[in-house]
């Protein structure tokens, strides 16, 4: 089974990072303008985490204010008006925050459709960004999952491409234990603290 | 509440008939089997003019969104015609995303959507 390992800690430069064995490239994203950075500015390799549907595996940075935890079923307009709120109190603009709010239903729509068990939510914010990670136990095998334009003529498969459309930054990490994916929206530079 | 309500109503304008649809909530994976089988049913009665009003809309997701798109290309094959009204700015965005505002005419108000 194909496995997807692209996930890196924060760093300010937003780097594509090459680990070994991945077909995946993580692709920062300026709004809705996607810009290309380049590899040279990668920083040294953080270990690559086991297990991407252990929550453990991926621990909330010290610097994350206020971490809220959720889990759902079901229950997407909840998760919709949690994140919508936090959004909100955390610095994000309405445009943002409808934006934010649409990536994470997207996601937690393919834990209703593929997965078995519940999914999990955790949202936290630090100077410059605001990010939400999903988890659940279901498996993406496409390393390029929502880095194609789908046609509107397809049956599906919309999901994640928007979700990689609106966010800033997108990581997702999916193994034979479950899939984690963290959506990355900057903060106006005026909520900066 | 219920998360998603759909009323359809038939109506006429300047002696044409148009079936109305009005859904209001959200409307996402959990209940889009619900939102195509409505629609579907409405589509079968082959209305000429089908209009949508999302205005009481609050969110709609890519599944949805799938949805309004099998009804635009339903309408298309009998010779009807799919119009959406006053998307909220979310629904609005994943039109726009997705270009399927492009594909299927947003108009301002239901009179505007009749009459066009």
């Amino acid at each position: 089974m194909p496995r997807i390992r692209s996930f890196v800690t924060q760093a300010p430069s937003r780097p594509i990072v090459f680990l070994p064995g991945v077909s995946c490239l993580l692709m920062a994203r300026d709004a809705e303008t996607a810009r290309r950075k380049t590899a040279a500015a990668a920083p040294a390799r953080p270990p690559v985490p086991q297990a991407a549907g252990d929550g453990s595996a991926y621990p909330t940075p010290a610097s994350a204010h206020d971490p809220m935890s959720y889990t759902y079923t079901t229950d997407l307009a909840a998760i919709r008006a949690v994140v919508h709120r936090y959004a909100i109190k955390a610095g994000l603009s309405e445009a943002r925050a409808i934006d934010l709010v649409l990536a994470v239903s997207e996601v937690a729509a393919n834990t209703v459709r593929h997965a078995k068990s519940p999914g999990s939510l955790q949202i936290w914010y630090d100077t410059k960004e605001i990010v939400c990670q999903i988890q659940d136990e279901g498996t993406i095998t496409d390393p390029l999952a929502g880095r194609r334009r789908p046609s509107l003529e397809a049956r599906g498969g919309h999901g994640l491409w928007i979700v990689n459309e609106v966010c800033d930054q997108v990581e997702m990490a999916s193994d034979q234990t479950g899939t984690t994916i963290r959506l990355h929206m900057d903060l106006p530079l005026s909520s900066h603290r | 509440m219920d998360l998603l309500t759909v009323s359809v109503t038939a109506r006429e304008s300047a002696g044409e008939a148009y079936t109305l649809v009005e859904i209001v909530g959200e409307a996402d994976v959990t209940n889009t089997d619900d939102l195509r089988h409505l629609l579907e049913e409405e589509v079968s009665q082959q209305p000429r003019t089908l209009i949508i009003d999302l205005s009481g809309l609050r969110f709609m997701d890519s599944s949805a969104l799938h949805a309004l798109l099998r009804v635009n290309r339903s309408m298309d094959r009998q010779g009807g015609v799919l119009a959406l009204v006053s998307p909220q700015p979310a629904v609005a965005k994943i039109l726009r995303l997705t270009t399927a505002d492009r594909l299927i005419p947003v108009f301002d108000s239901v009179a505007e959507a009749a009459s066009g």
